[in-house]
């Protein structure tokens, strides 16, 4: 299946289509999406978020997300999501307006969370809102 | 051979991204053109629209004055506020985080200004120590007068006597044996709870230390500095076998100096009473207290009643003068143990600890006919005025400080709903979710 046009930002199922999509899908996409583990980590990052964000994924595969490479996302908001999620071993989809500061200009966008039970990963999915 | 400047660029970026100081770059009207991702971390629970589009409108609810005050600086260039502690709250209800920011805003040129922005709040707790412990040692080390040792059991009842306490207290052998330390302070300073609070504190921290208003035998007050250190060495120790030891040392001679500096900390300059964020200090430590051993515990918010027609029929220097009026009247009608503050404006608040919601109630309404009978004399006006007052109490379903705030908030909007001059009380199942 030729999933790139198909899948979209606000997809109910796109936690399936995240799990097995290789980089190529990801990158394909419309939106940014971050992926990661439960040290919050990154180990999955799109070219959409690359190019938006400025920076290339070697910069920030491996590092992690609330300190180095979006210290704006660790706050309540976000951050504290995730981390109630992993505690409650409860699933997480919450879409939420927010602003990131992209190249260091203030972006409105729509952000996905994303987190289930037994998953490896844990998403962020950047929409940015025109 | 230096590196491509794309690449250049990048780190510079990064470097950017992770710089644990938020940074912020505005136009003179405060419109946000660059701005780095920790400002932004710190800026949007802050922020009332959830954008980030205006700086002075995502601090408008804890620096409401930043517009006026870029309005109003005269120079071409400089600093407009050097560091300016900001306390913030924020959170999901039942959780609300309180944390200081540190503020500090440049005017570039006329086109456009810079802020820093950092969270400041452990280094201010740190400083606060720091202050009190030196404080203490400073006691030892210069202090020249005499103290009281005082042996407690584990009910801060008084164990053993030694002639140092008549010496500093005035008491005899037979007036302080097995009685409670609170005897040392003024009827109205310290509760039995209290006390218990007090070796608690001792326990886990060390010591437990204060400088206040003291009495001795004859009724006389003397500025007593009072440390509380646990005698026995493990937690192990079963509890009725628990032994403090008190130190009262009369330290009269820096009263002065140490209200001066308690007060240049923690209060409001016009009032005198503590400031807010003094405040909400004192009332985490109580709410502490409460979570470890729930006890009565009230609030109470009281209002000055149309006080802006007050300002505007007298001005703001008569209206000044019934805001000392009635922080006064408070202080007089509450207890010493009682932390009474400004919660700003017009708005002032009362926690009162081990007191019920009826007995905070009846204090309440002993204020509002204070008031009323007692016009205030400020200059050449006589003003008479009102306030109303909402009283709520602590309990298991008020998850935090800001949920009983909110219930006496809540009781208050009632009393002014009411017609005014008058005290209500927050009622869980009539009262419906005040909207302001």
């Amino acid at each position: 299946m030729n999933t790139e046009h198909h899948v979209s930002f606000a997809d109910a199922a796109i936690f399936d289509f995240l799990e097995r999509a290789d980089d190529a899908e990801l990158d394909g996409l419309d939106f940014g999406v971050i992926g990661m583990d439960d040290a919050s980590h990154v180990t999955r990052y799109n070219r959409f978020e690359s190019i938006a964000a400025g920076l290339s994924p070697d910069r920030v595969l491996g590092h992690a997300l609330f300190t180095v490479v979006a210290p704006c996302m660790n706050n309540f908001m976000i951050a504290q999501r995730f981390e109630d999620a992993q505690q409650d071993g409860s699933a997480l989809d919450d879409t939420i307006d927010y602003v990131l500061t992209l190249r260091m200009r203030p972006v409105k966008v729509k952000l996905r969370l994303l987190a289930r039970p037994g998953s490896a990963l844990r998403y962020v999915l950047v929409h940015r809102q025109t | 051979m230096s590196a491509p400047v794309e690449q250049e660029y990048e780190a510079l970026l990064q470097f950017m991204y992770m710089a644990p100081i938020g940074l912020v770059q505005t136009l003179a009207d405060g419109e946000i053109t660059m701005v780095n991702p920790l400002c932004a971390q710190l800026l949007m629970p802050l922020s009332p629209d959830g954008q980030l589009a205006n700086l002075f409108t995502a601090l408008e609810a804890v620096v409401p004055d930043l517009r006026q005050r870029v309005r109003e600086f005269p120079d071409a260039y400089g600093t407009i506020c050097d560091a300016q502690q900001v306390p913030i709250s924020t959170g999901q209800a039942g959780r609300r985080q309180h944390q200081v920011l540190s503020l500090t805003l440049l005017k570039l040129d006329a086109e456009r200004l810079m802020a820093v922005l950092s969270d400041v709040t452990q280094s201010v707790r740190r400083e606060r120590e720091l202050r009190q412990s030196q404080a203490w040692i400073n006691t030892l080390a210069i202090g020249l007068s005499d103290y009281a040792l005082v042996s407690l059991d584990h009910r801060g009842c008084v164990k053993g006597w030694n002639p140092s306490i008549s010496r500093i207290t005035g008491f005899s052998r037979e007036q302080v044996e097995g009685r409670s330390l609170s005897m040392f302070y003024p009827a109205d300073a310290m509760s039995d709870q209290r006390v218990l609070d007090r070796l608690h504190e001792a326990d886990l921290t060390g010591w437990s230390l204060d400088e206040g208003w003291c009495s001795r035998a004859d009724g006389g007050r003397y500025w007593g500095s009072c440390l509380i250190a646990p005698l026995h060495d493990s937690d192990d120790t079963p509890a009725d076998e628990l032994a403090y030891s008190l130190i009262i040392r009369d330290v009269s001679d820096r009263r002065e100096a140490a209200e001066a500096m308690l007060k240049a900390v923690s209060c409001d300059h016009l009032t005198g009473l503590f400031n807010r964020r003094a405040f909400v200090e004192a009332a985490e430590l109580e709410m502490q207290r409460w979570a470890r051993s729930p006890r009565p515990l009230s609030l109470v918010m009281i209002d000055a009643d149309h006080f802006k027609r007050i300002n505007d029929q007298y001005g703001h220097v008569t209206g000044d003068g019934v805001l000392r009026h009635l922080a006064a009247s408070m202080t007089a009608t509450f207890r010493a143990m009682d932390v009474l503050g400004r919660f700003g404006g017009e708005e002032f608040i009362v926690l009162l600890p081990d007191t019920s919601v009826e007995g905070a109630e009846l204090v309440a309404q002993r204020l509002c006919r204070l008031i009323e009978a007692t016009p205030a004399a400020v200059g050449e006006h006589t003003v008479r005025y009102t306030v109303s007052a909402g009283v709520a109490a602590m309990d298991a379903d008020a998850t935090d400080f800001d949920a009983l705030v909110q219930r006496a908030d809540e009781a208050l909007y009632a009393a002014k709903a009411r017609g005014r001059n008058r005290v209500e009380r927050w009622q869980a199942a009539t009262q419906p979710a005040a909207v302001r």
